[in-house]
């Protein structure tokens, strides 16, 4: 338990002259600055203001390297939000239990991975409890926003402060959107001691990154199902957070805490119209790349082409008639068909669909006039349709990306894929959204590919990726 | 600023450009065609819009060009959801039906859904058809459209692609002809650190606190929000490092005034504004002193370390030039932490503090040389300023002086103007005055702007005196003339060095009259 002022050794000076030569160290809008004739291993001397900066992240290192110098240090740094009564009616399974001890015992840092639905919201709810700390929740979307202030508010018992989404109040435990912690960070920085990353991976984006290096929160927790990246970049991840502490795979939790599930693939044609306008369009594409003797095996490869479709027009109208190809692919009517006897299959299911691309999402809406989520779907109506969904009161949602992460979305026991982009995360989250453990009920994903296409490849990317986590 | 994926750059051996629209032939057409269809659009949906424009596209024109005009028209218009149900609505009550009838796998199930949610909202199953996603971004209609001039335009996306550009910036470099106030308040207020140093000019460099630690892109909005302070003057450079994401590569970009200025659009010069009407008010009182010194606004600003000072006023005059800053509320701390500030800089400064003002106790407070604290009630003194400058001066005065009076000068003109024989040598004609006055030529008077050969002087009273005598008075004008005439120009200081007077009626010149003053004495005597 960390109380203000406990652990954080205030030396203030009595004697008001003698204060003027004390070290003083202060909060400069996402860093720290240490005036006084001293400088730290963390430290650079900035010659623009003369005096050592420390970049926020270091506020802990800088205060023990000071205490230990035993030099008198005046700390101006924290502007910490009133503390509240916290009343925790948490409750742990075993392995969230053990992920939260492996987490203490890393020194309250570090990173927990738990697939989607496996509870990762209840370890750091857990953590807040103990710490009881001024504490900010940082999360990718505004969906997920609210479901944490609903948590809190559930199993805590005491109010959010959210910051993102138009709202900008905070308190001693506060919400905010990676986009907002990132923009607010030098007036945010110095406001709380302990810091939840939801969905860590998005951390190890060259901006992100910059909120775990501009807060001074000593300790800090990340939360994912998917913590490695294709770009390799989540190795940066452990200077921030801490190290990966306690990791649980789907297959180990399958069957016991989450429901099992079957996957299953359709190959459907494309009609004689759609086959047409792909074959053209995708000569095209596949023209300009042997013309230019390009060839596309990695996603360096491909973004390399789209980096030259800047320059060159002919690759950008190359580039476009493979996107008009794919999205008759992806968008094909014979998956409608397709669809509608799914539908008719699976009636009074708890079903959600998912389709890459917003005009898909719309035409499925209209047609079987099922309730649509996508970014442009306004806030109220999104939070009342995932509300009645939850409550069972709508039993289908279709959607695009956006509910791709952490969003709770529970006891859908069918998924219908009609469209994808191949990576690996999108796969894993889009499946554990439909692993919710329902008396009995095992959980089914089908997944809808236009045969002969591009589209094949992709799927079997994705599967390839992902296999260890399927059992179909 | 435009969507990062709009911006339209070259690159080319680390130096980057954006690509700038110039004001001129295609450009204006493709300007022109999309002012118009967005006037012809209006009342049309958005998507039939975006059609047109992406037709545009497919004809050859840059995508990112005619899209980035496109999202600049955007922001002119005016785009509405029209139809009488609130769609939101209608979807409720749709879903609600169908969870009801259950989800419609058949065409007819739909048509009876349809229906029976258009019966009970008293619509037509076409009515609702259209209102179903009314409110999304491709269906709403546009309501109104403010046009501008295609120029206009061009030069409102060159600025943006410039901005849009500075995103990507770690760091800026600039120097300007002025508007230091708002820049520097700028600065201050978007969270930014700036270095002020020289380099054929005063030049400033800016980037953020986290930019000490590492190349950061993370100022780069702040400092594309800076641009125009920067650019609203008549002459600027501006320098800016771009860290270029896709290859990671640091890129230099450049632009100037003199170049560039004519292309991007510029907000409007502010004309010179007074902070505060206690500014205003001095600056008015200043000028109408009519003093020799040049009160200046706004002056360059002070370096002081690598922080700059910006005074509100400079007195300038030959080689001396005093800083002035008016102080508005303020505390013994922050005039202490002023003081602390200035000791950097080797320039005469007055502060004028408004004792009505103070927020706590006067507390007395240092004095130095260079530095002046003047207390004020309300209204800025004139005399003790000009006192303070007159002070300052006093010894750039006597050392031209006493170069003067060393001066192995001999005069032979029978009349000398202290400005033109000042400037031939170097000095002001004040000193000039000072040290004849003191040392007088031989055979010379020393009158209050010229020296006048005492023959020559002789002879204009002469000639005065003629004109007198016959009726004891002289009009101005007539004796002004005669005076002229002999190469003098200050008519009245001759005068009264011949011992004349002026009999003003009025303020009227022409009306007065010269009169010689024993006369007036023998008239009252007699």
């Amino acid at each position: 338990m960390v109380k203000n002022g406990e652990k954080f050794k205030v030396y203030a000076g009595k004697d008001k002259e003698a204060s003027l030569f004390m070290i003083r160290l202060r909060f400069a809008r996402g860093t720290l600055l240490l005036r006084g004739e001293v400088g730290t291993p963390y430290g650079k001397w900035d010659p623009r203001v003369g005096c050592y900066r420390v970049k926020a992240m270091h506020y802990q290192d800088v205060l023990a390297y000071l205490g230990e110098s035993r030099v008198p240090y005046r700390d101006e740094v924290p502007n910490l939000p009133p503390l509240q009564t916290l009343k925790s009616s948490v409750k742990l399974r075993p392995y969230q239990i053990e992920g939260l001890d492996k987490w203490r015992r890393a020194g309250m840092r570090g990173i927990v991975v738990l697939p989607t639905a496996a509870g990762k919201t209840f370890i750091a709810l857990q953590a807040i409890s103990q710490l009881k700390t001024q504490t900010l929740i940082i999360v990718p979307t505004l969906d997920l926003m609210d479901q944490w202030k609903r948590q809190v508010a559930d199993h805590l018992n005491v109010d959010t402060g959210a910051v993102g989404g138009g709202e900008n109040t905070v308190k001693m435990i506060t919400v905010s959107t990676y986009d907002s912690a990132y923009l607010k960070a030098e007036v945010l920085g110095n406001r709380f001691m302990f810091i939840v990353f939801d969905e860590v991976h998005h951390l190890a984006s060259p901006s992100y990154m910059q909120i775990a290096e501009m807060y001074i929160a000593p300790y800090r927790m990340g939360l994912t199902a998917t913590y490695e990246r294709g770009d390799e970049r989540h190795v940066l991840l452990p200077r921030l957070v801490g190290d990966p502490v306690y990791t649980v795979d789907v297959e180990e939790l399958a069957g016991e805490h989450l429901s099992p599930y079957d996957y299953e693939k359709i190959y459907v044609e494309l009609t004689p119209e759609e086959q047409r306008v792909y074959d053209k369009e995708m000569k095209v594409f596949r023209n300009y790349l042997k013309e230019k003797g390009i060839v596309l095996k990695s996603v360096k490869d491909f973004h390399r082409f789209i980096m030259a479709t800047g320059r060159d027009r002919r690759a950008r109208k190359a580039l476009l008639a493979r996107n008009r190809a794919l999205k008759t692919a992806l968008n094909s009517g014979a998956k409608l068909k397709t669809l509608a006897k799914l539908l008719e299959a699976h009636r009074n299911e708890k079903i959600l669909i998912f389709t890459l691309h917003n005009d898909l999402v719309y035409r499925i809406s209209r047609l079987f006039l099922i309730p649509s989520v996508t970014y442009q779907t306004p806030r109220e109506e999104r939070r009342e349709i995932l509300e009645k969904f939850r409550s069972s009161e709508y039993k289908a949602i279709v959607t695009s990306q956006v509910l791709d992460e952490g969003v709770d979305v529970p006891d859908a026991t069918v998924g219908f894929v009609l469209s994808g982009t191949g990576s690996t995360r999108e796969y894993i989250q889009r499946l554990g959204r439909l692993l919710r453990k329902v008396k009995g009920k095992k959980a089914k994903l089908v997944e809808i590919v236009s045969k002969e296409t591009v589209e094949v490849r992709i799927s079997q990317r994705r599967r390839q990726k992902s296999k260890k986590n399927s059992k179909g | 600023m435009l969507p990062s994926e709009l911006l339209f750059v070259r690159r080319r051996k680390g130096i980057i450009w954006p690509r700038y629209a110039k004001l001129s032939g295609e450009n204006l057409e493709v300007a022109n065609l999309l002012i118009e269809a967005y006037s012809r659009h209006v009342g049309e949906k958005k998507n039939v819009l975006k059609k047109f424009v992406g037709e545009l596209e497919d004809m050859g024109y840059d995508y990112r060009f005619v899209r980035g005009l496109s999202v600049l028209l955007d922001r002119r218009s005016d785009f509405k959801c029209n139809v009488k149900v609130n769609p939101v609505e209608l979807r409720r009550k749709l879903y609600q039906t169908t969870e009801k009838l259950g989800l419609p796998t058949t065409p007819e199930q739909r048509t009876r859904i349809i229906k029976s949610v258009a019966s009970e909202l008293k619509l037509t199953a076409e009515m609702m058809e259209e209102s179903l996603y009314a409110d999304l971004d491709s269906e709403l209609v546009l309501a109104e459209f403010k046009p501008l001039p295609p120029q206009e335009l061009l030069k409102n996306y060159n600025l943006s692609l410039t901005q849009t550009l500075l995103f990507s910036s770690t760091e800026l470099n600039f120097t300007a002809s002025g508007n230091w106030q708002r820049i520097f308040y700028t600065i201050k207020r978007l969270g930014l650190i700036y270095e002020a140093y020289r380099s054929g000019g005063f030049w400033v460099k800016i980037d953020g606190p986290a930019s000490l630690f590492k190349l950061t892109r993370r100022y780069g909005t702040a400092l594309a929000k800076l641009l125009p302070a920067i650019i609203s003057n008549p002459k600027w450079t501006v320098e800016a490092k771009i860290l270029w994401k896709y290859t990671n590569e640091i890129c230099d970009f450049k632009i100037e005034s003199w170049k560039h200025s004519s292309i991007l659009k510029t907000p409007k010069t502010p004309t010179v504004s007074y902070d505060s009407i206690v500014e205003e008010s001095f600056a008015m009182r200043f000028q109408a002193l009519r003093s020799d010194w040049c009160l200046r606004r706004e002056p360059e600003p002070v370096p002081a370390g690598k922080h700059v000072i910006i005074p509100d006023f400079s007195f300038e005059r030959q080689s001396v030039r005093v800083y002035m800053e008016i102080v508005g509320f303020w505390t013994a701390e922050y005039l202490r932490r002023k003081i602390e500030k200035l000791k950097k800089i080797d320039v005469n400064m007055l502060i004028a503090v408004d004792e009505t003002l103070a927020c706590e106790k006067l507390e007395k407070l240092e004095k130095r040389a260079k530095l002046n604290l003047l207390y004020y009630r309300k209204k800025i003194p004139l005399t003790s300023i000009l006192r303070y400058l007159e002070e300052l001066f006093q010894p750039v005065k006597e050392k031209q002086a006493s170069f003067v009076k060393n001066l192995p000068v001999t005069f032979l003109e029978p009349i000398v103007k202290y400005e033109e024989f000042a400037a031939r040598i170097g000095v002001s004609a004040e000193s000039v005055r000072t040290a004849l006055t003191e040392k007088p030529p031989e055979g010379y008077v020393v009158l209050p702007n010229s020296l006048v050969k005492k023959d020559k002087l002789r002879e204009i009273g002469k000639t005065l005196e003629k004109q007198i005598s016959q009726t004891s008075r002289l009009p101005l004008p007539q004796a002004a003339k005669i005076i002229e005439k002999e190469g003098v120009e200050d008519t009245s200081n001759v005068l009264k060095a011949l011992g004349y007077k002026i009999m003003w009626r009025g303020i009227n010149p022409e009306k007065a009259e010269v009169i010689k003053p024993e006369s007036k004495q023998t008239r009252k005597n007699s």
